[in-house]
């Protein structure tokens, strides 16, 4: 990771998501948020970060680290000033290092409010100023750093062995003898735990199939055999006990109720942690080697088998969770059809065939997209269909062969359009041609095709996140999902998931209300949530939807005419101003839960979104329920643009974010002392940016008003940008500049007639103009 | 024999000889190192790239990739000629930030590859300033002619790195 060169806002708009991800409790996304902010820290932050930004940094980690050190409240409140905290640090370095003393006295003030002391001076003074005022938090950093952030770093061998003391010394060297055996445990049993979460989670639907008992079985009878063979002696014992308390279950000893599937869940958990540990060993030494305390679960699964209903009896199973479409269930009904008939007898088998086979499929024959449906894996050995036969590729090769075809498409449509070729006038040939074109877009569907994968993957996280949720907050919410099998950029899923995460938690936290209110309202008491994957044109569609309260969009208005986003005479539609909650000023600035229900760093969402080049837009009826829409194209590799051309040059500006483009009129163009130009468009004011004046280049009109603009948005930004003449509209491939990296640029294309043509970069273009 | 010997006085002729494709720019004859040397082209239409030195004139389409293309008689200083059709580009690789790079250098013209030996090296005069020398790697005397060589990627790697920073 060329962690220092990435640009200080992608950095903070990082950690400004992470924060959002925060739930109490849990420290290791503090422990990512702490590994981000040292990047901004005075001595390793790139050069060119403000000094400002450096020291606000420093002082947030201090912050951070009380946190780890449990000498901050771990509560949801401080974390809200936390963000605070970085939306002030994001503003300043919009602010090019030189905020105003406002939003400095802000960040101080959130910073006392979690109890850091802090001088707005010491943020902006002179460097003894600094280190003075940030007393306690910067003092206290470099001592502290060793200890505290040993958990989240993975350098921190020296500091592990001590922790992991005596319990865990004698652990260490017997399991490392075989890295090769243990690196495919440590695959298998990803894969394992992922198949048991979604296994348990479908039980609830159904809590007597017996099949899906044996499903969730089985993993953990693998997961004992392996460890113990593996001397991996606490995950074994954790494996086993869970494993006898499901046999116990199995052969009806006890039935499957919500604490059994419980526990089977933490322990999953656990056991993940676990594995996590030993994979961190194997990759950075046995130093890291952390022992877990497993006697608490030991002690819980023993009291549930000698069956006292000790853990207090929790709500019954039939509770909350996923209520899966009649397709997506059917399809998986049919995948665990299949196994049924060997699993009795791999149950029964011997540990050490189990291992070996174990180790064999990890090691040999992954499909690429095989982790996505972690319910069909078990079917995978006896031969099942669902998955044919794949083969693992390296992803440059699929890069290459993607690239490949793409010129290849490009190639014939030169050679078509060559003015000889088109002037003969053959039947032969031009049926020749009209194959070769079928070929190739044949060709080209199938190589795209194999960078997708179904979004299942991502979607059945949201299974267990909306347990999770549901069960916290004590509403009951079903979660309806469609169209898992849609399919999506491999590149995509991984930024897709925490925009996701954060859009479903504020549907089930805000959407829904409490089953009592619902009632009132004479809606069922528990609450539904539609999650939704489609394609629709050259699109990939994403809905989320609840039947809960609906934002207040009377509130909304009042809010964002008290920022000063819209003015009292505005008259905008309830549409337009929904979508105000995706404003960066709006949502984060202060707690806007309580006044419109929704909103929290939805900014945040609508940035992450728009780096894929996607857009999100929500509709609401009040009291009938909100619906979110995230639009994304179907490829990271394919861009579709408006190509123009601007004197001699062609530029290619992304279609999502263009609004209109037209030959302005005199009388709607005005000036500010002479430069500032601005255009009325529908009654608002937008800058104009001459693109051949920011890339310096000569341009056939120099007027604005002879010239066409083409009206663009980013990050909620409009503006103007003045170019020759519109040439046409091009799905094109996108590529790098081979080394050149241009701010306003965001890369290369080859257009038809052979040439490259340059793909603009609106944020750069728009900073590029603010400079 | 009594090459190396020569070369051992020089230092590091030795390591300097081999073959190497020599070009011209203006009277000035130059030579770049076979081994980086991927192939040459004629000059073919340029991609202007905004926000960049004048030197790199910008982007072409190799084959379906985009790669930068500076000018070598705009990074020495030299003036700027009119292309024609002995005019080419010189792809070479080098080292990038991450992984191999490649990159054209236009030229006058493409003269011939020579077999340099150790003895015929000599190491680079000094100009007064370091920064103008920096990117030579010797001066060779062959055929009678005076042929600079040149540090490839010294040229482009600093070229793209000051373009990075910038």
């Amino acid at each position: 990771m060329a962690a220092g060169h990435k640009p200080l806002s992608d950095l903070l708009d990082e950690m400004a998501l992470k924060i959002l991800m925060i739930e109490p409790g849990d420290l290791s996304i503090v422990g990512e948020l702490l590994d981000l902010t040292e990047k901004l820290l005075p001595g390793q932050a790139a050069a060119d970060t403000p000094m400002v930004i450096q020291r606000m940094a420093a002082a947030f980690k201090g912050a951070l680290e009380k946190f780890i050190m449990g000498e901050l409240a771990d509560s949801a409140e401080n974390y809200d000033f936390l963000g605070q905290c970085i939306t002030e640090m994001q503003e300043s370095a919009r602010k090019e290092g030189r905020p105003g003393e406002k939003t400095l006295a802000q960040f101080c003030e959130n910073m006392r409010k979690i109890g850091v002391s802090l001088q707005p001076s010491a943020l902006l003074g002179d460097t003894d100023a600094a280190s003075a005022g940030m007393s306690e938090a910067a003092e206290e950093a470099p001592a502290k750093e060793v200890s505290v952030v040993a958990s989240s770093q993975s350098d921190s061998t020296q500091v592990q062995a001590p922790a992991a003391g005596g319990t865990g010394q004698e652990a260490l060297p017997d399991f490392l003898q075989d890295t090769d055996l243990l690196a495919g445990f440590i695959e298998e049993a990803f894969e394992h735990l992922e198949s048991i979460e979604v296994n348990v989670l479908e039980l609830e639907q159904s809590p007597d199939d017996q099949d899906i008992i044996n499903n969730i079985f089985r993993p953990f009878h693998t997961i004992k055999g392996v460890s113990g063979f593996l001397n991996l002696k606490t995950i074994n014992r954790l494996a086993h006990a869970t494993e006898n308390l499901l046999d116990d279950v199995r052969n009806g000893k006890r039935a499957m109720d919500s604490a059994v599937i419980d526990i089977v869940l933490t322990v999953g958990d656990a056991l993940k942690s676990m594995v996590e540990n030993i994979k961190d060993v194997l990759q950075n030494g046995p130093a890291n080697y952390k022992d877990t305390d497993i006697s608490s679960f030991l002690v819980n699964i023993t009291q549930l088998q000698e069956g006292g209903n000790v853990a207090p009896p929790v709500e019954p199973v039939a509770a909350p969770v996923a209520d899966l479409s009649p397709e997506v269930s059917e399809a998986e009904a049919d995948e665990e059809a299949e196994p049924v008939a060997s699993e009795e007898a791999e149950a029964e088998a011997p540990a050490m065939p189990t291992i070996a086979r174990a180790a064999q499929g990890a090691v040999s024959s992954r499909a690429p997209q095989q982790p996505a449906s972690p319910a069909a894996r078990p079917s995978t050995d006896s031969g099942q269909k669902k998955i044919g036969a794949s083969i693992k590729v390296d992803v440059e090769k699929l890069d290459a062969l993607v690239n490949a075809v793409g010129e290849l498409v490009i190639m014939q449509s030169l050679v078509r359009q060559n003015k000889l070729v088109s002037r003969i006038a053959d039947a032969k040939l031009t049926k020749d041609f009209s194959q070769l074109t079928r070929i190739t877009s044949e060709l080209q569907r199938t190589a795209m095709s194999m960078r997708m994968v179904p979004i299942k993957q991502t979607f059945d996280k949201m299974i267990r996140l909306v347990r999770d949720l549901s069960k916290k907050s004590g509403k009951k919410v079903d979660l309806i999902m469609e169209g898992a099998d849609t399919e999506i950029d491999r590149n995509m899923v991984e930024s897709i998931y925490d925009p996701l995460v954060h859009m479903m938690r504020n549907s089930v936290d805000h959407g829904i209300s409490p089953s009592a209110d619902r009632e009132k309202c004479g809606k069922s008491e528990t609450g539904t949530v539609f999650l939704r994957a489609y394609q629709k044109g050259g699109s990939m569609m994403i809905e989320i939807e609840d039947d809960g309260e609906g934002l207040n969009t009377q509130k909304i208005r009042k809010k964002a005419i008290e920022r000063g986003l819209v003015s009292e005479a505005d008259n905008l539609s309830d549409f337009e101003l929904n979508n105000l909650i995706f404003l960066p000023g709006f949502s984060t600035a202060d707690k806007i839960t309580d006044v419109s229900g929704r909103g929290v760093g939805m900014d945040v969402v609508k940035k992450a979104v728009e780096k894929l080049r996607g857009k999100v837009d929500v509709q609401s009826q009040p009291g009938k329920g909100s619906l979110f829409t995230i639009r994304l194209p179907l490829t990271l590799a394919i861009i579709d643009g408006i190509i123009v051309r601007v004197g001699t040059e062609r530029y290619i500006i992304p279609t999502i974010a263009i609004q209109e483009s037209m030959r302005p009129d005199r009388t709607n163009y005005s000036t500010v002392h002479g430069r500032g130009e601005n255009l009325l468009v529908r009654g608002e004011l937008v800058p104009i940016i001459r693109l051949y004046e920011i890339f310096g280049v000569e341009s056939t009109n120099t007027d604005p008003c002879e010239a066409i603009v083409v009206v663009v948005e980013n990050e909620g930004r409009r503006r103007a940008l003045m170019v020759d003449e519109l040439l046409g509209k091009e799905e094109v491939v996108i590529k790098n500049l081979g080394g050149l990296d241009v701010p306003g640029v965001a890369g290369g294309t080859i257009l038809g007639d052979g040439r490259v043509g340059l793909i603009l970069d609106l944020a750069g273009v728009i900073a590029n103009k603010a400079d | 024999m009594e090459a190396g010997n020569v070369a051992q006085n020089l230092g590091q002729g030795a390591e300097l000889a081999g073959k190497y494709l020599t070009f011209s720019l203006g009277n000035e004859g130059y030579g770049v190192g076979i081994l980086s040397v991927r192939e040459i082209i004629g000059v073919m239409e340029i991609t202007a790239v905004p926000h960049t030195p004048p030197y790199i004139r910008g982007v072409i389409n190799l084959r379906g990739k985009v790669i930068p293309v500076l000018d070598l008689r705009l990074k020495f200083s030299m003036n700027h000629k009119e292309y024609d059709e002995r005019t080419c580009i010189i792809v070479v690789e080098v080292q990038g930030q991450t992984a191999p790079v490649q990159v054209g250098m236009v030229v006058d013209s493409v003269s011939e590859v020579l077999n340099i030996a150790a003895g015929e090296i000599e190491p680079p005069p000094s100009l007064g300033s370091s920064s103008e020398t920096e990117n030579i790697l010797g001066m060779a005397k062959a055929k009678g002619e005076v042929k600079i060589l040149l540090d490839v990627d010294k040229v482009v790697g600093e070229g793209l790195l000051q373009q990075l920073a910038s």
